[in-house]
């Protein structure tokens, strides 16, 4: 079976960096994913997360982004264009995307099917939470994921409650998310 | 005289700034600055010393583990706990866990691209690049079909015209000297060294819950219970993973890591007389191979001055002192007194340029590290440091490995006060100690089979049973270097709290008698070739393994936009 890997990347510390971890936990909380679908809080852990990257056939990577237009522009990217992009215009943490991402092309591990869905930044200074625009634009952002992965063959289910209060739900709580 | 800015920009992290003056080909001064304020001191301070290891070990993120083991060994000194056998022998296990990780990590792929040339792999001979790695290893991978994969994944991702992690690097400058086929070899390992490297780690995500940052250290002791029969225990079974862990990483090393060392430095031996600096070197010593009080370390403490290897000192701590004559801070003695740490202070105030800024005043306060000093004077610290005292009190194992190294290279000790002896000691260190591991691992076994499942000294845990005010002084080899934390504990909490890290003696500033410290004297007389391309102070400045993310290959020269560089 195919599987597709989300990943929220950026620094919940530093405001709007944070907005791929946001809408991954945003997204779990409402969405139930479909069978072979993981999605993870990548942070800022770049080339540690190559093994999750490697074992999947196609993954959707949600992140903040430099790019033309006002904060809150969402983006998308697909294929060569997001490792080009992660290299000159991803944000605080894209050293570590770009890592991740050539690690695993020289490797020969890179997923066939690459997507970056993003959103322009307002502010990464450092902080807990979102900017008022980045925060308006985080509903849209994640239905782009789930348009993103209903496309891979993946579709979400929304939840018919609540879901159960884990430790990271706390934490996420805590952190604003 | 050409003034040069080397200023790494960060990944994550990255403070470290190094200003050179260069002059007829070579460098004539060196300044080196730390842009950036830890603090963790100052947050510690009023909290139970039983908490401070979370905290310290947050200090760095690179090598964690480092600042809680030498919180917990400082808080153990001043309240008179004594950590079990089985404590002392999972801390060496984790301890050298990280030094292996980390020397790996640091050789391929924060050092070697100094020294190798990725461009230059483009036109190497898969099948003669076969015959150079047989000829140096039994290593398995070596074909020339595995030569001819790497060869073509490495085509394909520099034709899309991103060299990512190889960007920013001078490919083609005159210093690289390695034929096509060693730079082949050499990317290839660097590629199979990411692989290992994490692999290897997870002997800490075992040990201490998660890494970084393991989370099962406890002042007396460990957190972790140990019973050979437990399923929620340290048992037999993760002795059996611990092992297989450990023989995979003597192999990578032993067949990778040194034969690739002993090879690329085969073409660069006139670096065995580049980069020595300030000639001292001091090693607290660590890993204890007993349980008593002065027990012997695995690596001895000692100190030699001035690069005499006929004469081993010891180390009295009480020696030690730190300067801010050149550093952000203020004493409130003023800027000549020097403290010891158990008295140290840390006041913060920033007198520099506002940044962005072209130069730092180095003739007034340049940088955000004091200048630690014993006797007065600078001392490096590091691998070649332990491998120097190691060598010089004969520990047979250290012995072995500096003298095979050595006569492979066919050259004498006096080699090692260098950038090329930095790099090897530090390949040794991480031998000697894939090699020790084992029997560490044989020795908690054999406790737990014999039943002593003691992991933790209780008896001094509750603060009715400390004094009402106590000092104690913790100490460790981390992978850079001699570490110190000092704490003082008054009435249960945390009156202060001082750290000097292996970084701080090795990239300090000058002292208050105008004394450089180890970087920036190891920099005088390196040559450089061009001054816009200054790679041969990348190579001596790398060699020390800066925590500071220095190891980044990404270097804007004094005017040149970052970013356009990086796109290069």
């Amino acid at each position: 079976m195919s599987s597709l890997l989300i990943l929220g990347l950026g620094n919940v510390l530093c405001a709007d960096d944070g907005v791929g971890v946001a809408a991954t936990v945003a997204l779990l909380r409402r969405y139930q994913p479909a069978r072979g679908v993981r999605v993870l809080d990548g942070g800022t852990l770049g080339l540690s997360l190559l093994p999750e990257l490697a074992r999947a056939d196609a993954a959707i990577l949600v992140d903040a982004i430099r790019a033309d237009g006002p904060p809150g522009t969402l983006v998308r990217l697909e294929q060569e264009d997001v490792a080009r992009a992660a290299i000159s215009r991803l944000s605080v943490h894209q050293v570590s995307v770009a890592d991740l991402l050539d690690g695993a092309s020289l490797l020969g591990r890179c997923p066939p099917r690459l997507v970056l869905c993003g959103v322009v930044p307002e502010s990464m200074e450092l902080r807990l939470g979102l900017s008022p625009s980045v925060a308006a634009a985080l509903p849209a952002l994640i239905e782009s994921v789930l348009r993103e992965a209903a496309a891979l063959g993946k579709p979400f289910r929304e939840r018919r409650r609540k879901q159960n209060v884990s430790v990271d739900d706390d934490i996420h709580r805590l952190l604003g998310l | 005289m050409t003034h040069i800015v080397v200023d790494p920009v960060t990944r994550i992290e990255g403070h470290l700034r190094v200003e050179a003056e260069v002059d007829h080909g070579a460098v004539t001064d060196a300044w080196s600055s730390s842009t950036m304020f830890r603090g963790i001191e100052l947050i510690l301070k009023g909290r139970d010393p039983r908490d401070a290891w979370l905290f310290a070990q947050r200090i760095c993120g690179v090598c964690t583990t480092v600042h809680a083991i030498a919180s917990i060994r400082s808080v153990e000194n001043a309240i008179g706990a004594r950590p079990p056998p089985n404590a002392r022998l999972l801390r060496n296990l984790i301890q050298s866990a990280q030094a292996v990780q980390d020397h790996v990590v640091h050789f391929y792929h924060l050092h070697a691209l100094d020294w190798v040339d990725v461009v230059s792999a483009l036109s190497a001979d898969p099948a003669k690049t076969s015959s150079l790695a047989e000829s140096i290893s039994d290593w398995p991978l070596s074909s020339t079909k595995y030569f001819t994969g790497v060869k073509a994944r490495l085509k394909t991702f520099i034709d899309r015209g991103q060299l990512g992690p190889f960007a920013n690097a001078y490919w083609g400058h005159p210093a690289y000297r390695l034929p096509p086929e060693a730079n082949l070899m050499a990317v290839a390992h660097y590629l199979e060294a990411l692989d290992f490297q994490r692999e290897f780690i997870k002997l800490h995500a075992i040990l201490g819950g998660k890494n970084p940052h393991l989370q099962s250290f406890l002042v007396g002791g460990m957190a972790t219970p140990v019973d050979p029969d437990k399923q929620a225990s340290l048992n037999t079974g993760t002795i059996a993973k611990l092992r297989v862990l450990i023989n995979k990483a003597h192999d990578f090393v032993s067949r990778v890591y040194i034969p690739d060392v002993l090879a690329i430095a085969g073409f660069y031996k006139d670096w065995a007389g580049i980069g020595a600096g300030v000639g001292n070197y001091l090693v607290y010593g660590d890993y204890p191979d007993g349980d008593e009080p002065g027990a012997p370390l695995f690596f001895p403490s000692g100190i030699i001055r001035g690069r005499d290897i006929s004469k081993l000192e010891r180390v009295d701590p009480l020696r030690i002192t730190e300067s801010v004559k050149h550093a952000w801070y203020d004493y409130r003695g003023g800027d000549d007194t020097a403290l010891h740490p158990s008295q140290g202070e840390t006041q913060p105030h920033y007198t520099g340029p506002k940044p962005p800024f072209e130069r730092l005043d180095t003739n007034a306060k340049y940088s955000w590290l004091k200048s630690p000093r014993y006797d007065g004077q600078p001392m490096e610290v590091g691998p070649l440091s332990r491998m120097l005292v190691a060598y010089v009190s004969g520990h047979p194992q250290v012995k072995k490995h500096v003298d095979g190294a050595l006569s492979a290279l066919g050259v004498g000790p006096t080699a090692l006060f260098s950038t090329l002896g930095r790099i090897a000691a530090r390949a040794i260190e991480t031998i000697v100690l894939t090699e020790k591991m084992q029997s560490w691992l044989d020795e908690l076994g054999a406790n737990m089979a014999g039943g002593d499942l003691r992991i933790h000294d209780n008896s001094k845990w509750d603060p009715a049973t400390w004094p009402k005010e106590a000092f104690g002084a913790g100490f460790h080899e981390a992978p850079r270097g001699a570490l110190g934390h000092w704490v003082h504990i008054k009435d249960g909490v945390i009156a202060n709290y001082q750290c000097i890290v292996p970084s701080t003696w090795n990239a300090g500033p000058r002292d208050g008698a105008g004394l450089r410290g180890p970087y920036e004297a190891s920099l005088l007389g390196t040559p450089v070739h061009d001054p816009e391309q200054p790679l041969e102070i990348l190579r001596t400045l790398h060699s020390f393994d800066p925590c500071m993310a220095c190891g980044v290959h990404v270097v804007d020269v004094k005017r040149r936009e970052i970013v356009r560089v990086r796109m290069q």
